[in-house]
């Protein structure tokens, strides 16, 4: 498409051309703005990074989100990761890696189309091998609380109309597909397992949820919506599926209340044998100390 | 009527390329030999990205230029205080583009010889008569070749694409684990895009005049059956061990590379169990078979999902291959080609420093085995619907992913041109 004609030589002997100087000015008008600041690298603090994995940032900015979303509590205003926008990495001397970022969020409940960017900074302590990293995130309000509860109490009221008990087979089905009604059903279930995924975190495990398996779901006398699923969660190092049966109890405004139970890895030997779970524990997370040190803010 | 040739024009230097949101295009009428000069000048202005339609010539003769909306003041104050006349003729190039796109995706989701619509997942039945369907609708250029058996019997069919003669190749495979639908359909939509190009498109011509090309679309037939009838997430082979109760071999951990190494698994019930041995698993075996007889493929490329990475060896080691310079240009061009299309972002590097090290896995095999173009693709999405992404982003997947697949493909034909004939393989 493009002709590229030479340009002629100049003409006139001394002094610019006054076209030229004009466009010059013209592009440095032009020019494009400094873009914004890259992907943060990984830095060292203190210690050598020997033992830093890849994409840290994106994994401790996931752990966070898991986390934010499970304490914010509602299912109609969950964010997933849009970009990390810098960040660094330490190991101390207790072997723990901190990860201290800045991130970019986009809606997960939205479909293409509406693009509501949120913003978010946080510091991230993975234990060493040990789950539940300590998180201490704050995420710019993307909606005033007000409408988030009318959102959310909108939500409750469409799973409130869906006939129970409710008894699905596989959400969403093999080619992706979820009936629109009872998308409110996906929500609240990536609600509960964003906790159990935050639950299970650590430095080299990282989780995203892939499919509900069996559904159920009933009301309780006070009408909270009593939800209980199987999740199929994909470990990426492993590559594993792990099916986690959770239990959540929900009504807008209250407290989340989870219970879970998840599968793990059989070896051949116990392969054999039926896997029987033990009794599910009931999690409330005001008393759990790691809990205590982590914090969710919305600023 | 003029229209319509410019946008015919545009469209055909547009794919692959990037959106056009707020350009305009310029109606420009120089009145004297002063004012060519100027838009002699602004042309030759490389920052301002201008694509002159039609360029300046004669006083008096109209030039078309398409404005980039980043530039669109600098040029409009640069023409008034220079006096010369423009109007514009095309307010927003994007609404166009999107309305004729919007066509031209209609038209090319309306069954084309049969029912079959590259827009939808389909069964291994399916993909195996649509395969068959392109040999018998290209029987000059399509040609169906058996590399082996699956575990259970299943034929292992190699669609060929050869303009004749003992010409270098390329290998492309997807489905090797049985989960990730979106390479086998993005491998289905690839075989009809290139027999199709085949003569009408100048790239692909060229890429076929000087290669072959062999695309394996299942790479894990067994495993996808079983993803369809019984258990969505199953990654594997369906092979057995006598007296193991688990089933199935990551066959992207049975590669003879560094085999039972880093990030394989030796218990038979994980996801990346390696194997016995390597090439224990005939799928794999096939394809190893397969390259070494052929004795001159030339790159080596494989569809996964999902994480949207395109990465090179090595997998087995962090440590960087001899031909890492080389092999990030490719990929970073090839991904950024990618991200031009829909704005779908890639990562790219090496698998072990971009995704995990992970050992036995099939580049990492090639490279080693000497063909240097060895490329992993990991498609749609980020983990908002993993595995399960719907079918309706099955053709933009497969859209975007042709852009960066031709970038590679059109620098492992530019290499061949420079290559010794002849050049084989130990």
């Amino acid at each position: 498409m493009q002709h590229r004609r030479q340009p002629p030589s100049a003409s006139r002997p001394g002094g610019l051309h006054p076209a030229a100087s004009l466009l010059a000015l013209l592009l440095v008008l032009a020019l494009p703005r400094a873009t914004a600041a890259p992907a943060g690298h990984e830095d060292t603090g203190r210690l050598p990074d020997a033992g830093l994995p890849r994409g840290l940032l994106q994994h401790a900015a996931r752990a966070a989100l898991h986390f934010f979303n499970f304490r914010a509590g509602s299912p109609s205003a969950l964010r997933v990761l849009a970009a990390v926008q810098e960040g660094r990495a330490w190991i101390n001397q207790k072997k723990e890696c901190q990860v201290d970022l800045a991130f970019t969020t986009e809606s997960y409940n939205q479909e293409e189309g509406e693009e509501r960017l949120g913003k978010c900074s946080a510091r991230v302590l993975f234990r060493n091998q040990k789950p539940r990293p300590a998180v201490n995130v704050t995420c710019s309000r993307l909606i005033e609380k007000k409408q988030r509860q009318e959102e959310d109490y909108l939500l409750y009221k469409q799973m409130k109309q869906l006939k129970t008990p409710l008894d699905v087979i596989s959400m969403p089905d093999s080619h992706g597909h979820i009936d629109p009604s009872l998308r409110p059903i996906w929500d609240l279930a990536f609600l509960g397992s964003s906790y159990v995924m935050w639950e299970k975190t650590t430095q080299f495990l990282q989780y995203y949820m892939m499919q509900l398996s069996r559904v159920k779901l009933w009301k309780t006398d006070d009408d909270e919506i009593d939800f209980d699923y199987t999740v199929l969660l994909h470990e990426f190092s492993t590559q594993e599926i792990i099916p986690c049966h959770i239990h959540l109890v929900w009504y807008p405004g209250k407290t989340l209340k989870v219970k879970h139970h998840c599968q793990e890895l059989q070896t051949p030997e116990e392969a054999s044998g039926a896997e029987e779970g033990s009794a599910a524990a009931l999690t409330d997370l005001s008393r759990t100390s790691r809990e205590k040190r982590s914090v969710y803010t919305e600023s | 009527m003029r229209l319509i040739l410019f946008l015919g024009a545009l469209l055909g230097h547009i794919y692959c390329r990037e959106t056009f949101v707020g350009d305009q295009v310029l109606e420009i009428i120089p009145r004297n030999e002063e004012q060519i000069k100027n838009l002699v000048e602004l042309e030759a202005e490389e920052h301002l990205q201008l694509d002159f339609w039609k360029s300046p010539n004669n006083p008096g003769q109209p030039v078309h230029v398409r404005v980039p909306f980043v530039s669109l003041q600098a040029v409009k104050v640069f023409l008034e205080s220079q006096g010369i006349a423009y109007s514009i003729m095309i307010e927003d190039v994007q609404v166009l583009l999107d309305k004729e796109n919007e066509e031209m995706l209609f038209n090319r989701r309306r069954e084309r010889n049969g029912n079959y619509n590259f827009g939808a997942y389909h069964s291994l039945e399916e993909i195996s008569q649509e395969m068959d369907h392109l040999v018998a609708e290209y029987p000059a250029l399509v040609s169906k070749v058996k590399i082996g058996y699956s575990f259970q019997n299943r034929p292992m069919n190699v669609l060929k694409f050869s303009t004749g003669g003992d010409k270098p190749a390329i290998w492309l495979d997807a489905g090797i684990h049985a989960r990730e639908w979106v390479t086998q359909a993005t491998a289905l939509w690839t075989a009809n895009k290139i027999a199709s190009d085949y003569g009408n498109d100048p790239s692909v011509t060229s890429i076929l005049d000087t290669m072959d090309i062999f695309l394996l679309p299942v790479t894990n037939p067994d495993g996808y059956v079983f993803s369809q009838t019984t258990n969505r997430m199953w990654r594997k082979t369906r092979s057995r061990v006598p007296g193991s109760y688990c089933v199935g071999v990551d066959p992207n951990r049975n590669w003879d590379a560094d085999f039972g190494g880093p990030g394989a698994s030796d218990n038979p019930c994980s996801d990346s169990y390696h194997g016995p041995s390597a090439n224990s698993e005939a799928e794999v075996k096939s394809i190893v078979d397969f390259i070494k007889t052929h004795g001159n493929i030339k790159a080596f490329i494989t569809l996964h999902s999902y994480s949207q990475l395109l990465m090179f060896p090595y997998g087995y080691t962090c440590s960087n291959s001899d031909d890492f310079d080389e092999l990030n240009k490719v990929a970073q061009k090839a991904a950024n080609s990618l991200t031009n299309l829909y704005g779908t972002n890639y990562k790219v590097g090496p698998i072990c420093s971009v995704i995990y090290q992970a050992s036995g896995g099939s580049i990492d095999w090639a490279y080693d085995y000497g063909i240097k173009y060895s490329f992993a693709f990991e498609l749609r999405d980020t983990g908002r619907y993993g595995f399960l992404l719907p079918a309706n982003q099955i053709l933009p997947t497969a859209e975007e992913t042709w852009c960066g697949l031709n970038t590679i493909m059109e620098h492992v034909r530019d290499s061949i041109s420079t290559d010794t004939p002849g050049s084989k393989h130990h």
